[in-house]
Formats: C-alpha cells, sequence, structure tokens
C-alpha cells in the first residue's frame, strides 16, 4: 500500500549537512502493524513524516497505493493526508478551547464534510470515551487524550494510521490500552506504522524495523 | 455558525483577558471615531437649526470680523463697536425688508459692586424667535424695568423671578425670569429690553447688529448689495455665511480629533496584529497538527483572519455601543469646552455613520490579521511538529 524507495533526506542544521535517511527501502500493507524503533535522531520521525506526505525527501520515491507522491503539488499532497492519512502525536495536541466531540471531528472541517453525531459517537465508543465527548480536553487523563487523538486520526477513515511515540507520555496500564487499540484498528485492516522506545511494545507488533544510522534495519 | 468561525471563536476564548483587552483597545478608537462623526453631524444638524429658527437672514454688523458676528448670533459676544442710529432707518426704509431688530450686547461695569454684567438688549417679542431652545422659569420682560438672566448669574447673585437686580448706574430692574442652563456662554447674560440697555449705557438708539427678515429670500443678493451702497461702514453677514464661520471653527477641532482618532485606530490595529500573532507563536505546534490532519495553507489563513474578524467587529459593535452611552458626557465635555454650540442634541447618531464605522475598523482589522495569517499558513508542519 505505501511503498518507500530509496529514500534520502538530507537537510541543513546551520552549516552543518545532516543526512538523516541515507536510502530506506520499506514497504507496508494494508492491516499491518509496524512499529518502528531507534535511537533518538536516527531519523525515525522523519520516515514517518515523509510516510505521512508532510515532509518531501531528497531523493527516491514514496508510492501510495501505487502513486508517486514524491513530486506532487502541495494541494495534492494536502488531499492525500486528507483521505488516506491519520495522524497521532505523543504530545496529543488536542485543542483546549474545544471540546472532545469537536477535537475528534476536527479533520472534517478541512476535509469539508460534515460532522455527523452518529461518526464521532461510534469513534468515541470504539475509544471507549462516548461518557467524555462533552469534556475539556483538560478533563482527560493522559490516556484518554490519546485515545481522543487516535478516534481524531481515525476520523476521515484513514487508509493509514502514523503515530509518533503514541504511549511517550503514557504510564504502562495506559500504554497497553493504546496499544490494543491500534493492534484492534490494523486487525480490522488499518495499516498502522507506530513509531515507539517501548521495546516491549515495539515486540508485540506484527512487525519491527530498526533505524540505525538512517537506515531500516530488519 | 461556520467550524472556522467556531474554531476561531473558541481559539480568542482560550486568552480571554487578552483578547478582551485588544477588542476593548477597538472599541475605544471606533467608539471615538463614530462619537466625532455623530458630534459632526449633530453639530452641523444643530447649527442649522437653530440659524433657521431665529427667523433671521442676515445680520447688519459693523465692518469687522465675520466669527465675532456668528458668536453674536448665537451666544452674545461682545463687539467693541455700535452702529449708527441711522444703520437703522437705511435698513427698515429699504425696499423688501420685512423685519429688522437691533441687538445691543455690551459690557456694563458696576462699580459698587465691582463686577461687570453682560447685558443683551434685544427687542423682547423676538427673543424667543432668536433663541428658540430655551427653557424660561418665569416670563419675558413686557415692561421696560424688566429683564431676564441667564442661569449663572441668577445662581450667582442667588436671585428668583420677582427679585430687584442692581446694575450700574444705580438702575434697579426686575427680574421676570431666569433662563434654564444652556452651559453655553447665553449662561452668562442679563437679557433686557433693548430700549432699558440703551439707556443704560447711555447709547440711545444705538445697537450692535441688527438682525434682518426679508420678504422674498431669493432677491437677497440684492437687498444687501443695496443696503451695503447705501451705508458705508457695516458689514453684512447671511446665515448661510454665519453658519459657515462656525462650521470651519469647529472643522479644525475636528479635523484634529479624527486624526488622533486616526492614530488611535492605528495602535488598536498594530495590538491585533501584534495579538494574533502571538497567538499564532503560542499555537505553532497546534497549527502543525492541523496541516498533519489535512488543513492547507488557506485553512489555516482562513482561521487566523477569522479570529482577527472576529475582534474587529466585536470591538466595532461594542465601540458603537459605548459611543452611545456615553454621548450624554461627551456632549457635556463638549459643551464646557467649546465656544459655540448650538442647543438640541450635539451628538446624532446615524446607523449608516455606525455601520460605516463598523465597516472601516473590520477592513482595518482584515489589513491587521493579514501579516499574522500569512506567518501562520506559511508555518511549516515538520519544524511545528518537531516544536
Amino acid at each position: 500500500m505505501i511503498e518507500l524507495k530509496q529514500i534520502e533526506k538530507n537537510y541543513r542544521r546551520g552549516a552543518e549537512e545532516v543526512r538523516a535517511l541515507r536510502g530506506v527501502d520499506l514497504s507496508i500493507a494494508a492491516g499491518e502493524l509496524l512499529a518502528i524503533i531507534g535511537p533518538s535522531g536516527a531519523g525515525k520521525t522523519t520516515l514517518l513524516h515523509i510516510l505521512g506526505c508532510l515532509d518531501q525527501p531528497s531523493k527516491g520515491d514514496v508510492l501510495f497505493d501505487g502513486v508517486n507522491t514524491s513530486n506532487m503539488p502541495e494541494s495534492e499532497l494536502v488531499q492525500l493526508r486528507r483521505e488516506k492519512i491519520g495522524f497521532v502525536f505523543q504530545q496529543f495536541y488536542l485543542i483546549p478551547g474545544l471540546s472532545v466531540f469537536d477535537n475528534i471531528a476536527l479533520p472534517l472541517l478541512f476535509s469539508k464534510k460534515q460532522a455527523s453525531r452518529s461518526k464521532i459517537l461510534a469513534l468515541a465508543e470504539m475509544v471507549g470515551l462516548e461518557h467524555r465527548l462533552d469534556h475539556a480536553p483538560a478533563q482527560l487523563s493522559g490516556g484518554e487524550m490519546q485515545r481522543a487523538a487516535i478516534a481524531r486520526g481515525l476520523v476521515n477513515d484513514p487508509e493509514v494510521l502514523l503515530a509518533d511515540e503514541p504511549t511517550g507520555n503514557l504510564d504502562s496500564e495506559n500504554s497497553d490500552k493504546i496499544y490494543a487499540l491500534l493492534r484492534s484498528l490494523s486487525q480490522n485492516g488499518l495499516a498502522t506504522v507506530m513509531i515507539t522506545h517501548n521495546t516491549e511494545l515495539a515486540a508485540r507488533a506484527q512487525r519491527t524495523v530498526q533505524i540505525r544510522d538512517g537506515l531500516v534495519h530488519p | 455558525m461556520s467550524g472556522y468561525l467556531k474554531l476561531a471563536g473558541k481559539n480568542l476564548l482560550r486568552h480571554r483577558t487578552r483578547s478582551v483587552l485588544t477588542m476593548l483597545g477597538i472599541a475605544a478608537s471606533v467608539g471615538v471615531l463614530f462619537s466625532v462623526l455623530s458630534f459632526n453631524k449633530g453639530f452641523t444638524e444643530g447649527l442649522a437649526v437653530e440659524l433657521e429658527r431665529t427667523g433671521l437672514h442676515f445680520m447688519v454688523v459693523p465692518s469687522g470680523c465675520a466669527h465675532e458676528v456668528a458668536a453674536l448670533v448665537l451666544h452674545g459676544a461682545v463687539i467693541p463697536k455700535f452702529l449708527d442710529t441711522k444703520v437703522m432707518e437705511h435698513v427698515t426704509a429699504t425696499a423688501g425688508i420685512d423685519m429688522a431688530t437691533p441687538i445691543l450686547v455690551a459690557q456694563l461695569p458696576d462699580q459698587q459692586r465691582g463686577k461687570i454684567d453682560l447685558i443683551y438688549g434685544v427687542d423682547m417679542s423676538v427673543l424667543s424667535a432668536i433663541k428658540p431652545g430655551w427653557e424660561i422659569t418665569g416670563k419675558i420682560p413686557d415692561q421696560d424695568n424688566e429683564i431676564l438672566l441667564g442661569y449663572e448669574v441668577a445662581q450667582h447673585e442667588k436671585l428668583q423671578p420677582g427679585d430687584q437686580f442692581s446694575t450700574g448706574g444705580g438702575a434697579n430692574l426686575l427680574v421676570s425670569g431666569i433662563v434654564g442652563l444652556t452651559g453655553s456662554q447665553d449662561d452668562a447674560f442679563v437679557y433686557l429690553p433693548i430700549k432699558t440697555a440703551q439707556k443704560l449705557l447711555d447709547h440711545p438708539a444705538a445697537a450692535t447688529a441688527i438682525g434682518v427678515k426679508v420678504t422674498d429670500p431669493t432677491r437677497m443678493v440684492e437687498i444687501t448689495d443695496a443696503l451695503t451702497a447705501a451705508v458705508p461702514g457695516i458689514q453684512i453677514v447671511t446665515m448661510g455665511e454665519v453658519m459657515n464661520s462656525i462650521s470651519n471653527l469647529a472643522a479644525s477641532a475636528r479635523a484634529l480629533s479624527l486624526a488622533i482618532v486616526l492614530i488611535a485606530i492605528l495602535i488598536s490595529a498594530v495590538g491585533v496584529m501584534n495579538s494574533i500573532l502571538m497567538a499564532v507563536f503560542e499555537r505553532t505546534q497546534e497549527i502543525g497538527m492541523m496541516r498533519a490532519v489535512g488543513a492547507s495553507r488557506w485553512d489555516i489563513f482562513r482561521i487566523i483572519l477569522e479570529e482577527t474578524t472576529i475582534l474587529s467587529l466585536s470591538g466595532g459593535l461594542v465601540g458603537i455601543l459605548i459611543s452611545i452611552l456615553g454621548s450624554r458626557l461627551i456632549e457635556a465635555f463638549v459643551r464646557s469646552v467649546m465656544p459655540f454650540v448650538p442647543s438640541g442634541n450635539l451628538i446624532s447618531f446615524d446607523p449608516v455613520v455606525a455601520a460605516g464605522s463598523v465597516l472601516f475598523i473590520f477592513i482595518i482589522g482584515l489589513c491587521a490579521g493579514i501579516y499574522p495569517a500569512l506567518k501562520a499558513s506559511k508555518i511549516n508542519p515538520v519544524e511545528a511538529i518537531k516544536g
């Protein structure tokens, strides 16, 4: 479904030229739960951003359902993100002034779709937040916030969910809950990519790859 | 409500104090703008009504300054010259004159009491026409020894209708009435029949000015030309010229006020820009998240611009409301500092002016919002999410 071919990513940090990715080949299939591990600064997040069409590679091709996105114009990349990609972040990034309902529905605003109550309620039930829809994010626990963020990532019915250290700010009990949720999503056909420092969780994933020195190691 | 507007509104509510202060800055400048424009309209309208109510078409005065004539017509300024008695005869003898009434305004020193009375002698039968806005306690004098006191004079002398008023030269006059507070120079005058005033000044048949009404206003130029040619040393000032003179005086104050208002608006626009820019910087990661979940640059631009729109429009509306609620205070202040103000409402609220003021600040707000909105739309989502 997503295929990376010889992806390189270079950027400048002051006078220094950083080679974040040095020829990554990776493919992700529908329904697969892929864990990406690796030391800090190895290029995990850069890889995730390229997978999510947030960033463009310096070299190489990103094929999404067979379509090369490497040279796509910004407007088409935005459309692709709206329709096919869901994002989950370590810091959740829920908007404090909005209710849980409105936070989950936020991507629908940008994809110009109506936020149907039944759909949001179904997603909330799936992540166990049906009783929290009218609450503000500040009233939620860390685990609940991340579940709300996952529901937000799913609201546009994406083909792939990209999670950047989704359990990084959570205790082990909540980390297990989030992992179980991601696992069940992948079992239902959603390709799920999770960056994690938690080797125990990574070991339970369907497939784990390690990034080291800008290269992917199985 | 559109989702964008709701999101923008919720964003503003996250920093209520900052948003309210920014909005109040806009409200203050719009309020002042609306007040100045409304004052301008009310002043012009009030002046026109007051001049029209006098029923006079022009004034005959000694050659001099038109501004003094304007002051004389409306508020009794003292002009240190008198018209010769023959002028009145020439005026009344001129063809096309319907009515001519002499007015004598002068200072009358009272050595015994160590003060100077300001007297306004006029034919009492035309007083209510010349001063249409007055509220009088008691009655207008109908005897030569009766007078009408301005509000301040009555207060200062502690006099009521029926009391005696002594003036320079040892004359004792009967107070027949007291003029209610006008907030103008009218409050400082003693009004009396012109014959009495002439006698007290020892200038029989003298006048400071002659108010004239013509039978046919379309022939006014012809009449004034004839009068000017017949009597040397006089100046004729039409009510239109009087209005222009007073309007010109007010215009310079108005221009200054508008300049200050525009500076205030500029400052409030910078305040809006600063406030929204701060909000953008604070929400950099959030904007990165929104880009990741499908927001385009235009979506981000629109959200930020709608925040400025909300601030500008709410500030504009609150400013109009404050201006309307505070109009009495503004009016009292203006009356206390401006030498010539017409009676009646000085501030005339017009929905079109209100809508124009709000539209103006809306456009200014939009301009102020463009830079922060552009800045926000150019945030690199990758950098933003990394923090």
